[in-house]
């Protein structure tokens, strides 16, 4: 009303990955060797990294790199023609989408994908699909499981619109969102099923500086209140290194670089990859 | 049920007086997480005693500042009684200051403890910390984000009402002990001038003089407890502190707090307030919103709307005042209430509203007009923080647009030879924060004091606000000019959000203009005028039109009396950046600072007064057009009409 | 009888075999809501319900037996069609689905004939196809108690679907499926249960829709024209929305009973069969999107 609006990037500037609510453990998710091949086009080639525990991982590389194949491997879309996942140690087959997120792997999309034709809050509730268990006719007659599963998943779908600050769109039909918001409420979906794991897809793009930083502000805010683990894809690599604790660097379907920011920034490959590439 | 208001002398008698006589009635309310959550008055109460015990155990004692920085929130209020309780004195600070503008206020008022919304008022504390060394304790509200703040002075709002509840054990004894205490006479508050005109001043109250205050304003008004409020306003305003706390504290209505600010306008209808305060810049949002809407809405909607609110203005404001209105049209406007009225002041979430107040600015006679043609009943009031606020007050049945009413009640208005208003009342600040030279500036012998607004007194007792003394000048030719009135009614237009009028020792008047970039953004769409921003929308030449056109009709309007005819703005430029608290250039509360905004546009300002003709001009760093503006000769104006 | 009155029993009659329509739209719009396939074989699904259930019972078993038998019959037939026909046709376009449900109804008509004969049956239900004596002598209406049947049973069927598919976890995973299959499978909704789950209970409204049918005119290879009396209520009331089926099929009957009787004269009679299709291209003019279909908005 007053527009006493927030500033966001006060607040990055506190949260960093330094100090943060859990601390970077084990190895979560170990990929080795993958390689993807569509037809003859290889997309990805023995590409092996690791995703620890509580860490913020990024994934760069120019237009093209095979960032989201890689993000669609991870989460069954793709299934690929070499190499192996492990999720905490255990050896993954037969990966599906919904296998995934029954897992704990929860992701957003580059071009988003919410249920357009729903309110900010179905697109909300239907995040937490995977935690309804009441049958038809518990639904139908309104028994006591059905009413308290159905309090307790409005109760943390509550939770995370306070948390990304979208109280005021609850009832709105998330067409009629602006893209940056949409952004949000994709996010929101997202956490609604209560991840181990995020993977984000491009979660910055097309976005103003401002969008940028707030969007920021929430991945950070994410990892350290909910210890989620976050895997983030972006082709720009200026927000992403300030805000991720390792990077792993793709070109052409092959990883030229992987470490922390700094590491990467002066790896001569990355250089290489990313001179002639407009920033 | 006015004779029935407690006698309590301060905050905390006040607050046990309902624990006892109400407890389980509702004592705030607040939107979160989607659910409306209460607080009695005895839970409240209860809060406040253990709030008070941790806050005592961390040294807050008689006579000490604690500084409350963050929005209207039931917790925010719970630690503004506790510390009341303990005899301390609060000190509300704007929730969208810098920590550079937080540095004086915390300095000054040698404040020892602050209660801090959320991470981003408590980094602002924490970066101050080196320069306030007096600071041994800062509550924080929400957990968001702070988990890893290791500072010894920080403690979380739920650890310190866990601490304190440990000692009092749900009893209120400590409270009382220390309500005990404390006296009528004891400080209060310090409340901060928004420093329209010159550097802020810290306005100490006493518990005696706030109450004294919302006592006056509750009687004229039979304020209940069965009264309902929205608080939503800075609590670092002076009108909130009456309206939000020591009303609600007096009188025991229910406060709500909305969820955000941005669900302010679903909250209001889902609460439906039965009294409501607003500065003129919300209700002027309010109107924008609903005005932009029907002219978004189809053909017969719109003219349905139009026909309507034509005859609203007729017959709405003389209806509220109970005066006679030709039969045909009090049956139309009873039609329009089924149509139009009733449905508008739902959609504002001002249906159950029975007292609403326009305070803090002034309020352009279309937007206090639009409310009353719904049938809200909109009154002015006028007041100062030193004041206690409640100093003029339109009665009901009795509202003009151009006065603020007469006196409140317990207050003497007089005015001094340069029109200055002077206000003396048992509701008076008791001093300026270590200043008591300009305390004795302000305050004549006599215990009168001085406001620095211009005014006028009507045969019939009402007062009339013409601007700061300061800021009235004289015409070259010696014609009486005071901007504020001219802005007024350039703000009037939807596409201008804010304006600024110069003419003091020049021949003749221009201005400066804010436009309102969502009116004027939607606008353009419809015009399928194409822009990157608000510096490219603000230098459109078909912007410049539009704007020029909404001059015209002001000046038609000063032309149709001789008295204004010269007011009538000759030029004009649009400012290329919106006006900003954060330069700046308005107060906290979003009013007009013009030293800072002359000082500003200065070379823009003497472009315009010098430049024979219009067009673009090259100023270092910005490009801005000058337009004249179409003046209307006062002769052919009364020919035509 | 009161010209009033008159007009009241072709009214409610129009009705009533507007909720039939609606049934048989519904089956349709439950795929076309999941899976985008405007499912051709759905006349050949009722054909095939019905004779079977009649088979059944020709074949010494009683009603309760025969139905619960139909009922696994139809759902296997559903889960069979989407596992064998729809998913090995993932990602193909609009176009060549259609046609494969239009194989598919061949291939069903034939397996249903091959199976039961091509005989008329007559379907008794054990209720009387008279008009009810208490409407009768209370109102002087005179509407047939099977129609009132038949009525019932689809509002409650239409009903019980309206509620399962809006407020159970199936229901939202299908409307999530709807909007937006990948980001439906990536939290976790399983595409092809969900696919299997409304080609099941497609089949078992086709059964009731067949019965229905099957009692009040016969069971008989006709049966697979419903599926063209549904096209203007599917139209009417948009593809992809239950409550708009359930009006248009409301809209639908309503109109062709009163246009034959009130109109039809002028035209010599006969109007009960164009009527609807008459009504339909009307909204496809003024309304393409339906009742209550989501609006089609192209951004130039």
């Amino acid at each position: 009303m007053m527009d006493m609006s927030r500033t966001a990037a006060s607040q990055a500037d506190y949260v960093t990955t330094a100090n943060r609510g859990f601390a970077v453990g084990g190895p979560i998710l170990e990929l080795e060797e993958i390689s993807l091949r569509f037809g003859g086009v290889n997309a990805l080639t023995k590409i092996s990294f690791n995703v620890l525990e509580h860490e913020i991982r990024a994934i760069i590389g120019p237009n093209g790199a095979g960032k989201s194949s890689m993000l669609n491997v991870i989460n069954g879309v793709y299934r690929p023609q070499e190499g192996t996942i492990k999720f905490k140690g255990k050896r993954l087959t037969g990966m599906t989408p919904p296998r995934a997120a029954r897992m704990g792997i929860a992701r957003t999309f580059q071009n988003i994908a919410l249920f357009k034709g729903m309110s900010v809050l179905d697109n909300l509730m239907a995040g937490r699909y995977l935690h309804s268990k009441a049958s038809f006719v518990e639904v139908a007659l309104q028994l006591p499981r059905a009413r308290r599963e159905e309090t307790e998943n409005r109760e943390a779908v509550e939770e995370i619109i306070e948390f990304l600050e979208i109280q005021h769109i609850r009832k709105t039909p998330v067409a009629k969102l602006p893209y940056g918001l949409q952004k949000r409420v994709e996010l929101g979906r997202a956490l609604a099923a209560e991840p181990k794991i995020l993977l984000l897809d491009e979660p910055m793009a097309g976005m103003n500086i401002e969008e940028k930083q707030d969007m920021c502000r929430f991945i950070l805010d994410v990892n350290d209140h909910y210890g989620t683990t976050v895997v983030l894809i972006e082709h720009d690599m200026g927000v992403v290194m300030d805000i991720s604790d390792r990077v792993v660097v793709l070109d052409y379907g092959k990883k030229i670089g992987d470490g922390t920011p700094d590491e990467v920034r002066s790896n001569p490959d990355v250089i290489n990859a990313y001179l002639g590439v407009a920033h | 049920m006015s004779a029935a208001l407690p006698a309590a002398d301060t905050f905390p008698k006040l607050l046990l007086h309902h624990a006892r006589q109400r407890g389980s009635s509702p004592a705030t309310r607040e939107k979160s997480r989607g659910i409306w959550r209460t607080l009695t008055w005895r839970e409240l109460a209860d809060d406040v005693a253990a709030v008070a015990a941790a806050l005592s155990a961390r040294g807050l004692h008689r006579g000490a500042r604690m500084a409350f920085i963050g929005d209207n929130r039931p917790r925010l209020h719970v630690t503004m009684c506790a510390a009341h309780a303990l005899g301390a004195v609060v000190v509300p600070l704007f929730q969208d200051a810098t920590a550079e503008e937080l540095l004086t206020p915390l300095r000054d008022a040698g404040v020892t403890h602050v209660f801090a919304e959320d991470q981003e008022q408590v980094d602002k504390i924490l970066a101050l910390l080196p320069r306030c060394p007096a600071i041994v304790s800062i509550v924080h509200d929400k957990d968001r984000g702070m988990r890893h703040y290791q500072r010894p002075q920080l403690v979380g709002y739920a650890a310190l009402l866990g601490e304190g509840r440990a000692v009092t054990k749900g009893a209120l004894d400590f409270l009382e002990a220390e309500a005990a205490r404390g006296s009528g006479t004891d400080e209060a508050s310090i409340i901060f001038t928004p420093g329209a005109t010159g550097p802020s001043k810290g306005v100490v109250l006493t518990h005696a003089a706030l109450i004294d205050r919302a006592r006056a304003a509750a009687e004229m008004d039979g304020l209940t407890d069965a009264d309902l409020a929205l608080v939503y306003l800075p609590p670092a305003w002076i009108g909130q502190s009456l309206f939000g706390y020591a009303q609600p504290l007096l009188v025991g209505y229910c406060i709500c707090c909305p969820e955000s600010t941005e669900t302010m306008y679903s909250d209001i209808r889902e609460i439906g307030p039965t009294y409501f305060l607003a500065p003129p810049s919300v209700l002027d949002a309010m109107l924008k919103r609903v005005s932009s809407r029907m002219e978004g809405a189809g053909g017969l909607k719109r003219l349905i709307y139009r026909q309507c609110m034509s005859l609203a203005r007729y017959a709405g404001p003389r209806l509220l005042s109970g005066e006679r209105v030709i039969i045909g049209s009090g049956l139309a406007y009873g039609l329009g209430g089924l149509l139009i009225y009733g449905p508008l002041r739902d959609v504002l979430g001002l249906s159950r509203v029975r007292v609403a107040y326009s305070a803090g600015d002034a309020i352009s006679p279309e937007v206090l007009t639009f409310f009353r043609a719904i049938g809200v009943n909109l009154k002015q009031l006028y007041g100062t923080a030193e004041t206690g606020f409640f100093v003029a007050m339109q009665r009901d049945g009795a509202v003009r647009p151009d006065t603020v009413g007469p006196a409140a009640r317990g207050v003497e208005l007089r005015l001094a030879t340069d029109r200055e208003i002077q206000v003396r009342s048992t509701g008076l600040f008791k001093k300026y924060l270590g200043d008591p030279e300009a305390t004795a500036r302000a305050v004549t012998g006599d215990g009168w004091f001085r406001t620095g607004d211009a005014g006028r007194l009507t045969d019939d007792g009402q007062l009339l606000v013409l601007d700061r003394i300061k800021n009235i000048g004289t015409l070259a030719d010696g014609t009486t000019f005071a901007p504020q009135a001219i802005e007024n009614l350039l703000k009037s237009s939807p596409y201008i959000r804010q304006a600024v009028a110069f003419g003091t020792g020049r021949g003749w008047v221009c201005a400066l203009i804010d436009i309102d970039t969502a009116a004027v953004g939607s606008w353009a769409n419809k015009q399928a005028i194409s822009y990157t921003g608000h510096a490219d929308l603000a230098s459109r030449a078909e912007v410049y039109r539009l704007v020029g056109e909404a001059i015209g009709k002001v000046n038609a309007g000063l032309a149709r009396d001789v008295a204004t005819a010269a007011m009538q703005i000759r030029r004009f430029a649009i400012l290329p950046k919106e006006l900003d608290s954060d330069d700046g250039e308005l107060t906290r509360m979003r009013t007009l600072r013009r030293d800072a905004v002359a000082e500003r546009y200065r070379g823009l300002v003497d472009a315009i007064y010098q430049g024979a003709s219009a067009g673009p001009v090259g100023l270092p760093a910005l490009q801005i057009r000058i337009e004249d503006a179409k003046p209307h000769s006062p002769a052919t104006m009364r020919s035509a009409a | 009888m009161s010209d009033f009155n008159f007009f009241l029993e072709v009214l409610i009659g129009g009705l009533l075999s507007g909720l039939m329509y609606s049934l048989v739209a519904l089956g349709f719009v439950l795929i076309y809501k999941a899976s985008g396939v405007f499912n051709f074989a759905q006349g050949a699904m009722v054909f095939l319900a019905v004779l079977s259930f009649v088979g059944f019972m020709e074949l010494g078993l009683s009603f309760w037996a025969a139905l619960p038998v139909t009922i696994a019959m139809m759902v296997l037939v559903g889960m069979a069609t989407e596992r064998f026909v729809l998913r090995p046709l993932v990602n193909q376009n609009e176009n060549t689905l259609l046609m494969a449900t239009i194989g598919l109804a061949f291939v069903i008509e034939g397996v249903a004939q091959l199976a039961w004969g091509v005989d008329v049956r007559r379907l008794d239900l054990g209720i009387r196809d008279e008009p009810m004596p208490w409407l009768a002598d209370n109102f002087g209406i005179f509407v047939s108690e099977l129609d009132i049947t038949a009525g019932v049973v689809a509002a409650v069927m239409v009903a019980a679907l309206a509620v399962l598919f809006s407020t159970t976890k199936a229901g939202r995973g299908l409307r999530a499926v709807a909007d937006d299959p990948a980001a439906a499978m990536s939290i976790g909704i399983p595409l092809q249960q969900i696919w299997m789950l409304v080609w099941a209970t497609a089949g078992v409204v086709a059964l009731v829709a067949g019965m229905l049918w099957g009692a009040r005119s016969g069971v008989q290879f006709a049966l697979v024209l419903l599926a063209l009396k549904a096209m203007p209520v599917l139209i009417i009331g948009g593809f992809t929305s239950v409550p708009g089926v359930i009006v248009a099929g409301l809209i639908v009957g309503a109109t062709e009973k009163l246009a034959e009787v009130y109109i039809g004269p002028y035209f010599g009679g006969g109007i009960e069969g164009w009527a609807p299709y008459m009504l339909a291209v009307l909204f496809l003019l003024v309304r393409p999107e339906g009742l209550f279909g989501e609006k089609i908005i192209r951004r130039v």
